[in-house]
């Protein structure tokens, strides 16, 4: 029987691994990646304490909530990165310092 | 008959719109839009007519009358009442001065197409004259002093317009400027008047005065220590004064005969100085209340023997004229005195007529000989017939011949007098009233039967002048005008006899219309009644009033009701009187200027002469001690005062406080404001500025660090 810390510590190291990714990696394709990361760690804590804190299916919608954002998160994160590469030529983050022009 | 707003406005609306059309447009019109003019005044007439011949016409009761408000503006606030009111009253005197004005009016406009038609200025003629005329009717349709006021005043700029209307003669300027001014020093008493009584009835209406003097309001009210009442009704009655010529103020009139003769004839009948007796006869329970009779029957006695005294001497037949219009008015003023208010009300009609009349017959003869100085005239019967009896009867009228209509009223007025002066027990001093009253009736007949000898009978005195004069025919606005006023110069149009007196009755005893349709106001009457709006059709059922009872009254409702038979005593003496003295002044006047057995006037008195052709001085002492010596002086005193105190010390010296008090001002400015407010706040800013810069770098994982690290530090501390 997997227990409940098991799952906690998975969706730690998730979290922990996308944050990195998040602040460390210096492409733009890479950060979207960690957040796909931090999301998904944030949904598994919420099946986690679905099936063993509460026992019912609220967590699980929630996580199905959570794919969808995440999907529609990555498309329009992806379409920026898309304009800003044709802009300036680069996907480097530190490039991105302007909101517009 | 229903009175609404629609069948008595037009009387006072028809002429007003004839002014603003001509005005604007009249040189485009046909004929320069006289048409309108005479059309519009005759509409007038047409609507005055038929309100007089239902007032007349024994429908309503003597004391009936139409009273009309609407708000002219409301600015009561906080449960203080400020309301001005301004509305249409008529009652039996109005009734029959809307008849006159209009009616003579209409004759005037149609004799002016005439008499102006070759004048360069022929369209603005009738501009002018429309606005008079309308002002006129507008007053006697006003129900309150302040719309009286308006037209008062419209009136005084519409008589500076047409007696400056040959604006190229310098004289004509000046008298126009004589006129405006002197009549504006009564105007100002009057405005002091209505300030006087609006302070103590809270309005100005005629109907609320009468209800205030009924019900006492006036009694024991002072200001400056004397009777408000006699302050109130001196400062009304110096308005009429003023508008009427009388004897301090009597010195424009003579000067307006500079205006062209129509005007002449409109300002001295039907307008401007029947304004002003209408306004005394309008405010004469007020004079009554102020105690002010005989103090304006002794304005009127001087006023109607020094004028006529000055007549005697002019030799301008519209000057002869002038001065006749100034003392005739002194015996209206003199019959409102002497509490003759039918009498004196009679007159203003019967004047207004005949002196109408006078007025275009002489404009008649002026535009036909083009001469006005009567020693180059004479002989002109032949010339002029139409003139000559229209003339003639008018002035048989003024010079009070039996069976005119001058006669009827002058008597009445000389009657009271009398009785006033002489029987009614007062200081036996006040018996200079009828003294110059009768002695002013006997230069009347002769003044004017010297100026019809000089004019019409004898031989050419100027060939030149008689052979230039045309014969004069029949045409509707040359002399029709002329023979139709002279028609309503008898007597029994007025009073029903030939003599005005009981007998030689010509239409029975039911025609004494005019003693019983005009009385004093009974001030009594008029507590607490109430007023129409302005919108509303009157509905009052012939049959539920009591008709007028058209007898010969032999009641009495003059001075004194009471004493009968003194008042018979008094009025048989002055018609007596009366006869002899006009027999006398024409026969003087025929054995002067005719038979030539008598030595005229100038060569026995000659001092007095000079003093009457210089009108006693009054112009000189008006322009030479009250101007010359009074204002400018005064003015000069002023102008320093204005210029020395008030500029150096008043607007220098707060000009220069005003200097140091800006300097202060832009130190405060330039330091406290500019350098530590605005300045500093820019420092202020500029320092906050270098921290923000760091942390608005733009990397947004810095951001994320900062988010992570905020989190954290958040959790942290619920933790602890």
């Amino acid at each position: 029987m997997i227990s409940l810390a098991s799952y906690l510590v998975i969706s730690m190291i998730l979290f922990v691994v996308g944050l990195m990714v998040m602040i460390a990696r210096k492409n733009i394709v890479a950060i979207l990646l960690g957040i796909e990361l931090v999301l998904n760690a944030a949904a598994l804590n919420f099946v986690a304490y679905s099936k063993f804190v509460t026992n019912n299916l609220d967590g699980h919608i929630f996580a199905l909530f959570i794919i969808v954002v995440a999907a529609a998160e990555a498309a329009v994160g992806l379409a920026i990165v898309i304009r800003f590469f044709q802009l300036k030529e680069t996907i480097h983050i530190d490039e991105a310092t302007q909101l517009r022009n | 008959m229903e009175y609404s707003i629609g069948n008595i406005a037009p009387i006072f609306l028809c002429p007003f719109f004839a002014f603003v059309i001509n005005a604007f447009f009249g040189k485009k019109l046909p004929r320069q839009g006289d048409w309108l003019a005479v059309l519009a005044i005759f509409i007038s007439f047409i609507f005055s007519l038929r309100i007089f011949l239902d007032f007349a016409g024994s429908t309503f009761a003597t004391d009936y009358y139409i009273h009309k408000v609407f708000n002219w503006f409301d600015l009561s606030a906080g449960g203080q009442t400020f309301k001005v009111d301004m509305g249409i009253y008529i009652d039996n005197m109005g009734a029959i001065m809307l008849l006159m004005v209009t009616g003579v009016a209409t004759l005037i406009h149609l004799f002016s197409t005439w008499y102006m038609h070759d004048d360069p200025r022929y369209g603005r003629f009738f501009v002018y004259v429309s606005l008079f005329t309308s002002a006129m009717l507008g007053l006697v349709l006003s129900d309150n002093l302040l719309s009286v006021f308006i037209f008062w005043e419209l009136m005084g700029f519409c008589s500076y317009s047409l007696i400056g209307f040959y604006y190229e003669k310098e004289k004509a300027g000046d008298a126009s400027l004589k006129a405006f001014m002197t009549t504006r020093v009564g105007d100002v008493f009057f405005l002091l008047g209505i300030v006087a009584i609006w302070q103590l009835v809270g309005s100005v209406n005629f109907v609320d005065i009468y209800a205030a003097i009924a019900e006492g309001k006036f009694v024991g009210q002072q200001v400056l220590g004397i009777s408000l009442a006699t302050f109130a009704g001196f400062c009304v009655f110096m308005g009429t004064i003023g508008k009427s010529a009388q004897f301090p103020l009597q010195v424009w009139l003579p000067d307006a005969m500079m205006g062209p003769t129509p005007c002449s004839a409109l300002i001295h009948a039907a307008t401007m100085v029947a304004a002003g007796v209408y306004l005394s006869l309008r405010t004469y329970p007020l004079m009554v209340a102020g105690e002010l009779t005989q103090f304006i029957a002794l304005i009127g006695a001087i006023t109607a023997f020094g004028a006529a005294t000055i007549a005697l001497v002019q030799t301008d037949l519209k000057a002869v004229l002038a001065f006749s219009t100034i003392s005739q008015l002194g015996y209206m003023v003199m019959g409102v005195g002497v509490g003759s208010y039918n009498a004196a009300f009679m007159h203003l009609i019967t004047h207004a007529v005949f002196k109408a009349c006078l007025f275009l017959s002489a404009g008649s003869i002026i535009h036909s000989v083009h001469e006005q100085e009567m020693p180059k005239l004479g002989g002109l019967r032949k010339k002029l017939p139409y003139t000559f009896i229209a003339m003639m009867c008018c002035t048989l009228a003024i010079a009070g011949v039996p069976f005119f209509a001058g006669f009827v009223s002058k008597d009445r007025i000389l009657g009271d007098a009398l009785f006033w002066g002489v029987f009614a027990g007062q200081s036996k001093i006040w018996a200079i009233v009828p003294i110059l009253g009768f002695a002013g009736a006997f230069l009347t007949a002769f003044y004017m039967f010297r100026m019809m000898f000089l004019t019409f009978f004898g031989k050419p005195r100027d060939h030149h002048i008689y052979d230039h004069c045309h014969e004069e025919h029949i045409s509707f606005n040359s002399n029709v005008p002329l023979l139709i006023l002279t028609v309503f110069t008898l007597g029994f149009w007025y009073c029903g006899t030939l003599t005005g007196q009981s007998f030689g009755k010509v239409f029975g005893s039911k025609t004494e219309w005019f003693k019983i349709l005009v009385e004093a106001p009974r001030v009594e009457r008029f507590v607490g009644r109430t007023r129409e709006p302005f919108s509303a059709v009157d509905t009052r059922v012939k049959a539920e009033l009591p008709k007028a009872v058209y007898e010969h009254q032999t009641g009495y409702v003059g001075p004194a009701a009471g004493d009968e038979h003194g008042i018979h005593k008094a009025h048989l003496i002055g018609a007596i009187a009366s006869i002899f003295i006009a027999f006398g002044g024409i026969f003087l006047a025929f054995l002067m200027y005719i038979k030539g057995s008598v030595k005229p006037l100038a060569d026995t008195f000659s001092g007095w002469t000079t003093a009457l052709k210089n009108r006693y001085y009054f112009d000189d002492f008006y322009v030479g001690v009250v101007i010359q010596k009074g204002m400018i002086p005064f003015n000069r005193f002023l102008a320093w005062f204005d210029m020395g105190v008030y500029d150096r010390f008043a607007i220098d010296g707060w000009a220069k406080v005003n200097r140091v008090a800006f300097r202060a001002s832009r130190w405060f400015d330039d330091v406290v404001v500019d350098a530590i407010g605005v300045d500093g706040t820019g420092v202020a800013v500029n320092l906050f500025n270098l921290v923000l810069r760091i942390v608005q770098s733009g990397k947004i994982q810095f951001y994320f660090v900062v988010l992570i690290l905020t989190l954290a530090s958040y959790i942290w501390t619920i933790n602890l």
